[in-house]
């Protein structure tokens, strides 16, 4: 019976309904990567482009011409992987912690986590107190530190942790293995899914980080890759009104789809390593159906 | 509630003993030491979340640069009155409302759908790369989608865009898009269900990598149809994980997707009856102002609305769905 | 579905910075910029490629000649208003930074954040950085009498007009074009015989350009190049201008009027929306930014465009020339009595170089100020390394070779020193000239009068939002003139315009009292 390969309406209906989600996000996917090496001309004039002709690298010998490109990767990269392993770890502890429906614990703790996601102090107060009293300006750390525990997270990770099977759990217990013990050896190992999720997520956040970046790093050599694009992009629009006479002007269509273009790929070649996590869990679980 | 609890923190604190040790937890020492496995987060909302919520002083002040939040002299509840009294707020609450509704039940419903539906795909490398393609909406730019939008729209210069092609195409008649505001409630649905299908499909296909697989082969030995086992056993079991990101949704309700909405609509007036936020119209009026007391007061409303909305979504949770409760 | 802390943060790069802005003013605490011997100096852009080597050369000239060196920090366009508001709250310590009342202005002097320069200027000791601003400059540029920056200027004047296709003209046998009829007939033209070009480029950030505000001309309004005088006054850059009275000078009374009821106007909405419905400008202009239309315009896609008298539209030539071969452009200015025609001005200037009060020295910034009004320190930091990044062609122009840019505005305009772009059209160039000559335009009556909102920022703050509603479709000519204006009107009844034009007339007949 398990081995029986009857076609189900309702497989077909999934692989019809996947493949047209995704063809809606292959076509825009694919303006993009072919207006990217498009010439302005014909993107200003058309607004799209869906073979790259002219072809055109204008774009981006602009952005990979910057004198600080190369040191923004590396911000980029240590700000997500320092970045993504502390709020991993803190986010874990913290929610294992609401899972475990301690009793006086558990349910202040997930409030005390909830509330910041609706109440913010504000702008100005986070500013002073990371550079005139944690003084990390122009730290890495100022761009990783505000963003350390994502509440939307944490909640995300506590209803994954509430799923793993109690029995395994309570005869952990039995055998006496102490809450830390049970938590490194049984918890994590039991929830790589959750935790592929929840880092790709964090990850995702770090590598995208601007806005906190703009806050706190003045020193130009210090910019993460997201801030320095955003500040190419804002700066070709702008530019329109400073004198130059710098033969033609920058590509401002081009531009805008080659800095999506270049944001995109290092996320989706890391996408693959935390897909294994899921995908093979999912596999078990459907083959034998 | 809060109060409340805090108290139940310091009597378990204070106490050497729980009174009644509840099922079987193990002795309160025990728990606090799982407790420390908060601290790292703990310490992080203190300082970077609670401590600078002293700010929330502007609200009620009005402010000036030289004074600071602290030396700018006290207006009580004047900063309030600017949204109440601008004649637009009913207006402007009832979009916020529906759209932030429409938003969070349509990407919930696609992540669910979207993430059944991978959890039936069996060739490997077709999983993986549909899995990658409808992530990738996520990462494209707000800009960027507005430009397609256009493109799709409007065309260059406004008159024409894929859209209205087709339309003409199939001998319908074209629509101004730019220019009509009853359609996009809808556009915007799309534009957020797109956006967020493959992003949520993931937090639900990994709940459903948790479900043990004994649980499928009872159903197929009952002789379940594929769809019938993902009604009946799948969606069930994704309710707390749903449960969970409606909860977190609703407490965020009276917030608007700014950077979406205003990268798409921008200041284009004519759309307003149907587009405009609490956020793009407090953006709009007070960006020439730099008024840090009025934003705050309007962003003070809005966390506070979102507080009563939670709460209210907590208790029927507790009551009826007391399982998937995550506060 | 949002996701909390990145959301709530990166939302305060547009709104919420609004909404998150808690304040705290405590400040003045020690954080590490414009100390030593460094000043701080806050721009907004991006850092200009080749900025490192450029910088070295100034710091080093800087160093030996005055003892000290610069500290610039670049803040991204679209967050420099939001950033740099932030850091005067914070009560930092730089120097020098660019404001304007388009920017935080207004609330900076009313917070006494700013140092007023004009008796740093009086003691002489700045006679390069004197030299180069106009005592009409510094005149009408004084609010309440103190000059509260750096006036940063290229020319005397900025008079917005159009930049067009001269070679689309002259195929459709119109030569030079002078005035606005004629322009219209040219515009009709292209539209009847140029398939794939739009006669006549509009944008989101120029609505309220088309008709008039606060300029002596709007872009569409026939009656005001014809008659260059009204005198328009807004509370905030994008709330609604109030034309004051022609007669205000000898009466002594302003009576400001809501634009609507002023000579020419509703004339000019009713021509914008004939061009919308014909198809003579764009659809999409509420939500096509400049640069995007900018681009259009020199792929071809467009026979003209918005421009002003800083002399830099030419720039598109080269850009334009190898989208479409053949193509040239004009500077159409259509005054009736075309350069005699003495428009108003205010000669107040767009953007000023601003010393906070709380800087590290007020002398020094000074200094800085000075020493960039001398020609090669100023062609050092604004062209960059002469012979690498630029060479002088002739002895106004210079050709760039690299691609640095520097935002002079910023820091470093003067109007005897700013050389013209080396592909400057002959027409535009005749244009710039003349708006660099401060006698061919008449002192406005109003001419440093500056609103102050604080009395009705409420009420300001919802005029606004009422006018990007309501007025902005008006200006494109997206909505039918009648019911849009009745819309409107409506609207800022509601807001409270009756308080605010009360205000105003309140404020600008105690200017003229004090005239």
């Amino acid at each position: 019976m398990t081995k029986k390969k009857r076609l189900e309406p309702f497989t077909i209906v999934s692989v019809v309904g996947v493949g047209f989600f995704m063809v809606l996000c292959v076509v825009p996917f694919w303006m993009i990567i072919s207006g990217s090496f498009t010439a302005e001309s014909k993107l200003a004039t058309t607004g799209y482009s869906l073979l790259p002709e002219p072809f055109s690298t204008a774009a981006y010998e602009m952005i990979f011409t910057g004198p600080t490109v190369l040191e923004a990767y590396f911000a980029s990269i240590f700000i997500t992987v320092v970045g993504t392993a502390l709020s991993l770890a803190a986010t874990s502890g913290i929610a294992w912690v609401i899972a475990r429906r301690l009793p006086g614990i558990s349910r202040p703790i997930a409030v005390f986590a909830y509330l910041p996601m609706l109440f913010s102090g504000g702008l100005v107060p986070l500013y002073l107190l990371v550079t005139q009293y944690l003084h990390l300006q122009n730290s890495y750390f100022a761009v990783i530190l505000p963003l350390l525990v994502a509440p939307f997270l944490v909640f995300i990770q506590v209803s994954a942790f509430r799923q793993l099977p109690e029995a395994i759990l309570e005869s952990a217990r039995i055998d006496g293995a102490g809450e830390w013990r049970i938590f490194f050896r049984i918890v994590l190992p039991l929830s790589k899914p959750i935790l592929a999720v929840v880092g790709l997520f964090y990850a995702v956040h770090y590598w995208n980080e601007w806005f906190t970046a703009l806050l706190f790093i003045t020193d130009i050599h210090k910019y993460p890759l997201p801030l320095l694009l955003q500040n190419m992009i804002q700066n070709v629009s702008f530019s329109q009104m400073l004198p130059t006479s710098a033969g033609q002007s920058p590509p401002v269509y081009q531009l805008r789809l080659a800095l999506t273009a270049v944001t995109i790929g290092p996320i989706l070649l890391a996408y693959p390593f935390a897909q294994r996590y899921f995908v093979k869990g999912i596999t078990l679980g459907a083959t034998k159906g | 509630m809060s109060a409340l609890q805090t108290r139940e923190v310091r009597r378990a604190a204070s106490t050497p003993k729980p009174a009644a040790p509840a099922r079987r937890h193990k002795p309160l020492r025990g728990n606090l030491w799982v407790g420390l496995l908060a601290l790292p987060a703990v310490a992080f909302f203190v300082v970077f979340a609670y401590l600078p919520m002293v700010g929330l002083v502007v609200a009620f002040k009005e402010f000036n640069v030289a004074d600071g939040v602290f030396g700018s002299p006290w207006n009580g509840l004047d900063n309030f009155r600017y949204f109440f009294s601008s004649g637009e707020a009913g207006r402007i609450l009832l979009n916020t409302l529906l759209l932030n509704t429409l938003f969070l039940a349509a990407t919930l419903a696609a992540g669910i759908t979207l993430a059944l539906m991978l959890n039936e795909i069996r060739g490997r490398f077709f999983k993986r790369v549909a899995q990658s393609t409808i992530f990738f909406p996520y990462f494209v730019s707000p800009i960027v989608i507005s430009i397609i939008l256009q493109v799709l729209l409007a065309g260059v210069g406004g008159s024409g865009g894929a859209v209205n092609d087709a339309l003409a195409g199939f001998g319908l008649p074209t629509v101004d898009w730019y220019s009509e505001p009853g359609p996009w409630p809808w556009i915007l649905t799309v534009v957020k269900v797109w956006q967020m299908g493959g992003y949520l499909s993931v937090i639900f296909l990994a709940a459903i990598t948790s479900i043990p697989e004994e649980v499928y082969e009872a159903g197929a030995i009952d002789g379940a149809s594929r769809a019938q086992m993902a009604w009946r056993i799948t969606i069930p079991l994704l309710r707390p994980t749903a449960a969970v990101l409606l909860v977190l949704g609703v407490g965020r309700i009276f917030y608007g997707d700014f950077g979406t909405i205003y990268a798409i609509v921008g200041d284009n007036g004519t759309l307003f009856p149907t587009t405009d936020v609490i956020d793009t119209y407090v953006f709009r009026s007070l960006r020439q102002l730099g008024d840090f007391g009025t934003t705050a007061a309007v962003g003070l409303f809005q966390s506070v609305v979102g507080f009563i909305l939670v709460t209210a979504a907590v208790l029927i949770q507790r009551r009826y769905a007391k399982e998937s409760s995550v506060l | 579905m949002s996701i909390s802390r990145r959301r709530l943060l990166a939302a305060g790069g547009g709104l919420s910075i609004a909404a998150l802005l808690g304040a705290a003013g405590c400040g003045g605490g020690e954080d590490d910029s414009g100390s030593g011997d460094s000043l701080t100096v806050l721009l907004p852009g991006d850092v200009p490629p080749g900025w490192d080597a450029v910088l070295a050369a100034v710091n080093a000239k800087l160093k030996a000649e005055l003892g000290f060196t610069i500290n610039p920090q670049f803040t991204a366009w679209a967050n420099y208003k939001n950033q740099t508001l932030l850091k005067f709250t914070a009560g930092e310590s730089f120097d020098t930074a660019l404001q304007a009342r388009w920017l935080s202005m207004t609330q900076l002097v009313a917070s006494k954040s700013l140092v007023a320069v004009d008796d740093l200027l009086a003691g002489g000791k700045y006679p390069n950085l004197s030299k180069t601003l106009d005592p009409k400059l510094i005149e009408q540029n004084k609010w309440s009498g103190k000059l509260y920056g750096i006036p940063q200027v290229n020319a005397a004047a900025r008079i917005q007009h159009f930049n067009i296709r001269q070679d689309l003209a002259e195929k459709h046998g119109f030569g030079e074009i002078a005035d606005y009829a004629t322009l219209e007939r040219f515009w009709y033209a292209v539209k009847q015989k140029e398939k794939n070009v739009i006669p006549m480029a509009v944008n989101s950030n120029m609505p309220d350009l088309l008709i008039s505000n606060g300029q002596p001309v709007g872009l569409f309004n026939a009656y005001s190049w014809d008659n260059p005088q009204p005198s328009a006054q807004a509370f905030s850059g994008d709330s609604l201008p109030f034309v004051m009275a022609l007669d205000a000078k000898q009466t002594g009374s302003s009576r400001p009027v809501p634009f609507w009821e002023a000579p020419g106007m509703v004339d000019a909405l009713r021509a914008v929306r004939r061009y919308y419905l014909d198809g003579i400008i764009n659809k999409d202009a509420l939500n096509v930014d400049t640069s995007t239309v900018n681009s259009q315009f020199e792929a071809g896609r467009y026979a003209s465009r918005w421009a002003i008298t800083d002399g830099l539209s030419s720039k598109s030539v080269a850009t334009l020339a190898a989208a479409v071969p053949g193509a040239r452009l004009a500077n159409v200015v259509p005054f009736r009595g075309g350069r005699s025609a003495k428009p108003y001005q205010t000669f107040q200037a767009d953007n000023f170089v601003v010393l906070n009060a709380k800087g590290s020295s007020h002398e020094k910034a000074m200094q800085l100020e000075d020493w960039l009004s001398v020609k090669a320190n100023h062609d050092l930091i604004s062209y960059g390394v002469e012979g690498t990044d630029w060479r002088p062609v002739g002895s106004d122009k210079f050709e760039q070779v690299t691609k640095y840019t520097f935002p002079g505005f910023a820091l470093c305009w003067r109007a005897d020193l700013e050389l013209k772009i080396k592909d400057i059209t002959e027409s535009e160039d005749a244009w710039f000239t003349w708006a660099k000559d401060y006698d061919n335009f008449t002192v406005d009556p109003f001419a440093s009068f500056i609103p102050d909102p604080e009395p009705v920022k409420r009420e300001d703050a919802q005029v606004v939002a009422a006018m990007t509603q309501y007025a902005n479709p008006l200006f494109v000519g997206a909505v039918d003139v009648d019911k849009g204006l009745d819309a409107l009107k409506k609207a800022l009844d509601k807001a409270g315009i009756a308080k605010l034009q009360a205000e105003m007339e309140k404020q600008a007949n105690e200017y003229l009292k004090g005239q």
